[in-house]
């Protein structure tokens, strides 16, 4: 019998998914980019973002331009293959029903 | 949760998924402006270097309207993010920027200046880029601007003096001038579109 893959976790909540998905489609990108894109509070968004940094998912690069903190995120190897992984045993687990 | 509840669950998150990719690599890149500066930049040099005679009316429009341009940009960047593609956008105008400032200088300055043969060089290397960036891109529409630079070219090569400024001067008011205020048209009913939706 074929085994089913569990998912990751780290990625599997919506908001760390949605923001893999995003980093995935660019270079790099501001926090404000990413708030305005999810729609997520500061504080949410910070937190999710610090998960998927611990998880080496993510990096962040910090500085400052006009004196304002500025906070550039990219998706990094791992990242991006753990995502990869994760859109493979999503189409696995629907099986069939992924056409319909 | 039920069998069919939960596969709706995994296609809610690979559709989410697919969304926010996309989103990622939607860029909403504000450069109508940009070639209805450079258009309106190239107007009032040649006006001013034909009908002031002055021999730096080129160099110093091209300097004056570099700065304007990067002036504008730095109060207008945003927080859009950094992609692929807006990279090999930037770099090709880059180049053509640089190719141009090189080429053209030097010959200006060696005294070995052709008005028609400097025409063909500008009117090619912006041809040339807006080539690269159409294909980038995947639109007609300013491959079909590169096209018209690159007539433009042709014809100041084989024509005379008066059709090759001409050609030139068409050049400009379409591909940068009507082009360009049709982006800005275009970009803001994107705005409003995205403001909509938000």
């Amino acid at each position: 019998m074929l085994e089913l893959p569990e998912l990751n976790p780290v990625i599997h909540g919506k908001l760390r998914l949605a923001l893999l998905s995003l980093l995935s489609g660019v270079e790099e990108a501001e926090f404000t980019w990413l708030r305005a894109k999810t729609g997520a509070t500061d504080g949410n968004l910070g937190a999710q973002l610090a998960k998927l940094e611990d998880a080496g998912y993510v990096a962040v690069k910090k500085r400052f331009v006009q004196r304002k903190p500025q906070s550039l995120y990219c998706m990094t190897e791992a990242g991006r293959q753990a995502l990869t992984e994760y859109v493979r045993a999503l189409k696995q687990l629907l099986g069939g029903a992924i056409g319909s | 949760m039920t069998g069919s509840a939960e596969d709706l669950e995994l296609k809610d998150r690979l559709s989410l998924i697919e969304n926010m990719i996309a989103e990622g690599r939607h860029t909403t890149a504000n450069c109508g402006w940009i070639f209805l500066l450079w258009g309106v930049a190239y107007y009032i040099a040649i006006a001013w270097s034909t009908f002031a005679h002055y021999d730096l009316a080129w160099p110093i429009t091209m300097s004056g309207t570099f700065a304007l341009m990067s002036f504008i940009f730095w109060r207008r960047r945003g927080n859009r993010p950094m992609t692929t593609i807006r990279r090999a956008l930037g770099s090709s105008w880059i180049a053509t920027a640089i190719s141009m400032f090189v080429i053209l200088d030097a010959i200006g300055f060696s005294g070995r200046a052709d008005c028609r043969i400097s025409i063909a060089i500008a009117a090619t290397l912006i041809g040339t880029a807006n080539a690269a960036s159409s294909i980038i891109l995947k639109w007609k529409l300013q491959f079909a601007c590169a096209v018209v630079w690159w007539a433009a070219s042709i014809i100041s090569c084989y024509g005379t003096f008066t059709q090759s400024s001409i050609a030139f001067l068409a050049a400009i008011f379409l591909c940068q001038i009507v082009f360009g205020i049709y982006l800005m048209i275009r970009e803001v009913q994107a705005h409003r579109q995205e403001a909509s939706h938000a």
